[in-house]
């Protein structure tokens, strides 16, 4: 029960959408220097929490990703930032918050000015988070303890995102999911600007994590400490807000509706909204005989009741459905 | 049968790990059919003996020490050998099979008490199965399997395709209920599979996996004529032996494409069972046409390709929700998921709507079989100091320092090809492996 | 929920020191509340629930309704919740409030300083860099330092009981053994060890550095030093870092008299007997986390590998026992319960016998004792087997304890001579209900109650006379 944990922070440092996200004329302005002090406090008492409890910051930065800190390196002199002591402050604290701020100032510097920015590295900085919980949940030759569960950690990732789902990331995504599935890891999601990411809402909902949006900006604290501090066994307890409205279903490839009932390419598990003769995707021909069918039945529907009509007759949120599939299909090619 | 021809069928399945050769060959020499082979095949053999060889288990026979003592290369040389079935494996996307239908035959005769495998085979075929069901259902979120058992002479459904791993294991949890006895027939399970796949549509895979633990097969009519329908109905049957070669057998799978092996020992038969487990590359219509001549009369052109198939998406509804009765247990349930065509409410998906037959999947359904159309490619083992001059001294995805030689790479680092990053080989392993995403690429 | 079950089982008892704090008066919690250290160090010490509440109203301003928060809570969840909470009132972190949750000002005040860092109250120590005249000592010195003075206490206590001689320690820890209870003075001289000490030895290290400590909080309490200073200080120590010299300008009277005590512990070290620097040993730095309070105990654990607390005992089915130890603390400790044979560079092999066993419960320590320490030192290669401990062995270790239990002793009253057999059970009937009948035979019209029972059932008795007597008359 009183078992240390893992917490491995992804940290989404889109210049542009920090940049808008600290605008005077939203709701709510954030800037991020307001941000890194909250989410400073918010790292210190995962530290706190717990002596044992181990850290892991990634950041994603357009066009690459990168470790920033871990409690493993800062354990190892060799490697640690070197760290004035002061006696108004505990030593761990002192040393995440100087390391952390310096690198991403520093990656901040390089970064400059370019013309057109890259979308940022959140697939990289995932499952560079899942393999390193990996190599923490698995160490290597590790052939005289078989079975000593108990003193690893409960590994959980926070995902903190700014941008919006970038559309060719959805397979990746969805992988990294998957696997984080079979480690037992919880994704933890929290939105602080811009549109929902269906992506991460499925994360967070796939794991058991829960995907917050952020309304009031200025409790980002509160928010964080309340949602994303407890272990998972805390919140068997003290509950957490879930998502309980994860859609799941798919818009097709060729018009990007929201579709019901689908047309599935039985190759590339493309989803068209009526019947074609050919897979856009993989060109894959279809038998005719099925078409026929196919055409046969909806037109009937069609016809009929129209309650099962197949394209977007449901009143629904079409948009992060739509990014889904689009993704998909750019990979595809 | 020679072995020469066997060979040639095993190479054509572009996916086939030729991991499954060596285990294949020293078992014909065992069966004393290829003799001019036994000298070049005396290595193998000594190092994987036969369940009903081994008069006692010596299991320091495994691992040899090296010359100061130590275990660790033999342990290396075992965790390379794993590696090198993988690297071989194609690292282009190749088409797969992602919807299958499969029945799993049971032996339930006489033969299965035998002790030869511990504690007995029918117990560990059970215990092996369920990992199986497990494992087959996390690679084949879309399939669907189904469980035939041969007793006394009759074949009997266990249990009925589903596409639920709960309801499939349910089927052969009571170990009681499959108390095996009398002879086994394999026409007529074959046929009983057969006559519950029928319905399915061409697109899906048809495949039966057969566990046999008899030398004997009592049959009413000719089993030929079962086989022949089998290739018309384009069936592929695997079958794992637990005693020894049939002639029968090794025809069942040949001519429908399917994978034999005897198993020597119980390590050896969870490989075999699980080789099955990934989803089996499509044969293209005109290979297997050629290759099976003298079979079954030509199939409809382009029907072992693509199809389109019609699937539905539900609507989830919240734990909320108030409760209604399923259409699949009919017990009140707040949870659940809402055919689209019908509004029939089902608890699990994916599967067939219990109302109007539609396949009710859910995105992420779809999601978790991309990784069989797009695997990572394999990543290049780093041989030499030079190359690892202007490259980070950590792995690119975990930050883990050196970790020191293994089997194949003398720096423990394996660069991709694509991305020219280098990962240590815990994550090598665990990006193709589980991950299937490379971190440096992220694609 | 296996897991919420899991939980209230363990957190039943609370950590010792927080048991302490409790007895402490409100005035003194709130001194000790002002140092950041302190209150990270305790908020450290907490059950995971209670962490959780305090970290959610760390940062409101205001007081939230108590509903509010309670709203969160999981129906099953409800009674541990409830607790947390009372727990927390009792050290006076929570403002105790039916309606609304409110952090003790202080302490809200002291562990946000913790968390953000800043303010000037020094309270993690004034690190001194080492220079070339006193170079800083390695953390290999400071283990072995740590451990050498650890297991002397400990051995010290062993070889009294077997009149091995050992070398004595200081007379500051000899008084606190003897103040515990642990020690006893047997002569003039010597003192003997204890069946509470024996008790002690197989404890893990953490708890019996707690066991001392606390110990020593309560000695100090007599000698009137102040109690939050010695505390503080304490916490203050295992927020230092392991490696690290700090002066001890900053200090206060109380806490640099505590130095030498502790430096007798193992839990500080320094150069010279009054120097101007001192460094905390790995016993200090872990005291707040449940990380091995010691590095590696088994002197052949020269991997330099800092295993979790390797075991090191092989246990047959033939109670035969091979200890795989050149540590002569660990054979000491063994020689309690376990029939020595023979003694190896690296290996102690003997056998747990019926003598060795009756041995160890005559010195007071029980049955679950010698298996649970087995348990914890059991090798890795032990650990494959399920049970982990031979079934027959365990069964045969409880059989030998019950042996010994034959006769079972209970202080109480015995009541004889009722006039009538109706009184007696009348008064029977009553003791039954209270739960407080021991034995009774009602062919000799007796029966015995325990000590608690006796003086509501004379209380009872004497109504009945009375009642008789009035109706007589």
């Amino acid at each position: 029960m009183d078992r240390s944990s893992h917490l491995s922070v992804i940290l989404d440092l889109c210049p542009t959408q920090w940049l808008l996200s600290a605008q005077p004329s939203n709701p709510h302005p954030l800037s991020f220097d307001t941000f890194l002090s909250h989410l400073l406090v918010f790292l210190n008492s995962h530290i706190a929490y717990k002596h044992e409890n181990s850290l892991a910051i990634f950041g994603a930065l357009p066009g690459k990703s990168l470790l920033f800190y871990s409690s493993e390196e800062a354990g190892d002199p060799s490697t640690a930032e070197v760290v004035q002591p002061d006696p108004n402050s505990y030593r761990f604290f002192k040393t995440v918050d100087q390391s952390l701020v310096r690198r991403i100032s520093r990656e901040f510097d390089i970064l400059g000015q370019p013309d057109t920015e890259e979308p940022c590295a959140l697939v990289g900085a995932l499952t560079k988070a899942i393999c390193y919980i990996n190599r923490l949940l698995h160490p290597a030759q590790s052939l005289s303890s078989p079975e000593d569960s108990a003193n690893l950690p409960d590994p959980r990732i926070l995902i903190l995102s700014v941008s919006p789902d970038a559309s060719n990331s959805y397979i990746p995504i969805m992988n990294s999911i998957f696997s984080a599935q079979k480690l037992k890891i919880t994704i933890d999601v929290c939105k602080t600007f811009g549109p929902d990411s269906v992506f991460l809402q499925q994360a967070a909902y796939l794991t058991g994590g829960s995907y917050i949006y952020l309304e009031h900006r200025e409790a980002l604290l509160q928010y964080l400490v309340m949602s994303f501090l407890p272990t998972p066994s805390i919140r068997k307890i003290i509950t957490v807000p879930t998502e309980d409205k994860t859609d799941f279903r798919a818009a097709c490839f060729c018009h990007k509706h929201v579709v019901d009932v689908g047309y599935v390419c039985s190759v590339c598990l493309s989803i068209f909204c009526q019947p074609v003769p050919v897979c856009s995707t993989c060109r894959t021909k279809f038998p005719m005989k099925t078409l026929q069918r196919l055409n046969m039945t909806r037109a009937s529907s069609l016809t009929g009741t129209g309650a099962s009509q197949p394209s977007a007759s449901r009143p629904t949120n079409g948009t992060p459905a739509k990014q889904v599939y689009t993704g998909l299909a750019a990979n595809l090619r | 049968m020679p072995p020469r021809r066997q060979d040639d069928i095993m190479d054509v399945d572009s996916d086939e790990s030729d991991a499954s050769l060596d285990y294949d060959e020293p078992r014909r020499k065992g069966k004393g059919k290829a003799p001019k082979k036994k000298d070049k095949r005396k290595s193998k053999v000594t190092e994987v003996p036969y369940a009903w060889e081994a008069s006692y288990v010596r299991s320091w026979d495994t691992v040899q020490e090296d010359e100061s003592g130590s275990l660790q290369t033999a342990v290396d040389d075992l965790i390379a050998r794993g590696r090198r079935k993988r690297l071989f494996a194609p690292s282009k996307a190749i088409r797969r099979t992602i919807i299958r239908h499969l029945i799993i035959i049971l032996d339930l005769s006489n033969s299965m008490m035998d002790r030869d495998m511990r504690p007995t085979r029918f117990d560990l075929s059970l215990e092996y199965t369920r990992e199986f069901v497990n494992e087959w259902f996390d690679q084949n979120p879309l399939g669907q399997i189904g469980i035939v058992g041969m007793r006394a002479g009759v074949g009997e459904r266990v249990g009925e395709m589903s596409g639920n791993p709960p309801d499939v294991l349910r089927a052969i949890s009571e170990r009681h209920k499959l108390e095996p006895t009398g002879d086994p027939s394999l026409q007529n399970a074959i046929e009983m599979a057969k006559s519950t796949m029928s319905h399915l549509p061409t697109h899906s895979s048809r495949e039966i996996l057969i566990i046999f633990g008899s030398l004997t097969t009592c049959d009413p009519g000719n089993i030929h004529e079962t086989l022949e329908s089998c290739i018309r109905d384009k069936i592929r049957i695997s079958v794992v032996a637990l005693a020894a070669e049939m002639k029968i057998c090794r025809e069942l799978c040949d001519k429908t494409g399917g994978q034999f092996g005897v198993a020597m020992n119980e390590g050896h038969f969870k490989d075999l069972l699980f080789e099955l487990i990934p989803p089996p590359a499509q044969h293209s219509t005109s290979a297997l046409t050629s290759r099976l001549a003298s079979g079954a009369p030509a199939n409809a052109p382009g029907s072992a390709g693509g199809d389109l198939m019609l699937m539905g998406f539900p609507t989830r509804l919240p734990d909320t929700s108030p409760p209604s009765l399923c259409v699949c247990h009919s017990e009140m349930r707040s949870q659940g998921f809402l055919c689209p065509r019908c509004s029939a409410k089902v608890c699990d998906i994916p599967t067939d709507c219990d109302v109007c037959g539609l396949m009710i999947v859910s995105s992420p359904h779809l999601a978790r079989s991309y990784h069989h159309l797009f695997p990572v490619k394999a990543y290049r083992p780093v041989m030499t100091m030079e190359e690892t001059a202007n490259s980070s001294p950590t792995c690119h995805a975990c930050a883990a320092m050196d970790t020191g030689a293994d089997g194949i790479s003398p720096l423990g680092r394996y660069r991709c090809t694509d991305c020219s990053n280098d990962f240590c080989t815990e994550c090598d392993v665990f990006v193709h492996d589980v991950l299937h995403c490379c971190p440096g690429c992220e694609r | 929920m296996p897991a919420v079950e899991e939980l209230s089982a363990k957190d039943v008892g609370a950590h010792p020191l927080l048991v302490f704090l409790q007895s402490q008066p409100k005035r003194a919690l709130s001194r000790l509340y002002q140092r950041p250290s302190s209150c990270l160090c305790i908020f450290r010490l907490l059950g995971p629930l209670e962490r959780q509440i305090v970290m959610n109203v760390l940062w409101l301003d205001a007081s939230i309704p108590a509903s509010t928060m309670s709203s969160w809570v999981v129906r099953e969840g409800k009674k541990q919740y409830d607790q947390a909470l009372i727990e927390l009132s009792r050290i006076d972190v929570l403002v105790n409030s039916a309606t609304e949750l409110t952090l003790s000002a202080t302490f809200k005040a002291s562990l946000r300083q913790a968390i953000t860092g800043g303010g000037s109250t020094g309270s993690f120590g004034v690190p001194l860099s080492g220079d070339s005249e006193h170079p800083t000592p390695t953390i290999a010195t400071l283990d072995t330092y740590a451990l050498e003075k650890w297991e002397s206490i400990l051995h010290y206590m062993v070889s009294s009981g077997t009149g091995l001689p050992s070398t004595k320690p200081s007379a500051g820890v000899e008084f606190l053994l003897e103040r515990s209870g642990l020690m006893a003075k047997a002569r003039e001289t010597s003192s003997q060890i204890t069946s509470s000490g024996f008790q002690f030895l197989l404890h893990t290290p953490h708890d019996q550095l707690w066991a001392l400590l606390l110990q020593y909080l309560e000695m100090s309490e007599e000698r009137k030093t102040d109690i939050v200073e010695v505390i503080s200080f304490l916490f203050m120590l295992s927020t230092m870092e392991l490696g690290k010299e700090y002066s001890v300008d900053t200090l206060t009277k109380a806490q640099e008299h505590m130095l030498s005590d502790l430096r007798d512990y193992g839990l500080v070290w320094q150069r010279k007997a009054t120097p101007q620097r001192f460094s905390p040993t790995r016993l200090a730095t872990t005291l707040t986390s449940s990380l091995p309070p010691l590095p590696t105990a088994t002197g052949t654990g020269g991997a330099g590998s800092d295993s979790k607390g390797e075991g090191f005992i092989i246990l047959e089915t033939n109670y035969r026992i091979y200890a795989y130890t050149d540590n002569p603390l660990q054979t000491a400790v063994l020689n309690l319960f376990v029939t020595l044979k023979s003694r190896f560079p690296n290996l102690v092999v003997g056998s747990i016998t019926r003598d060795s066993v009756k041995r160890a419960l005559m010195n007071g320590i029980t049955a679950d004792q010698i298996i649970s320490y087995l348990t914890t030192h059991a090798h890795p290669q032990m650990r494959k087997n399920k049970p982990l401990i031979p079934v027959t062995v365990q069964d045969q270790i409880r059989l030998w304890e019950l042996e010994k239990n034959r006769v079972k002793s209970d202080e109480g009253y015995l009541y004889t001579s009722f006039a009538s057999l109706a009184d007696y059970e009348y008064v029977l009937k009553h003791g039954r209900e209270l739960g407080v009948i021991l034995w009774e035979s009602a062919a000799k019209r007796c029966f015995f109650t325990s000590v608690e029972g006796h003086a509501s059932i004379r209380l009872f008795i004497e109504r009945l006379g009375q009642n008789q007597q009035n109706n007589r008359s």
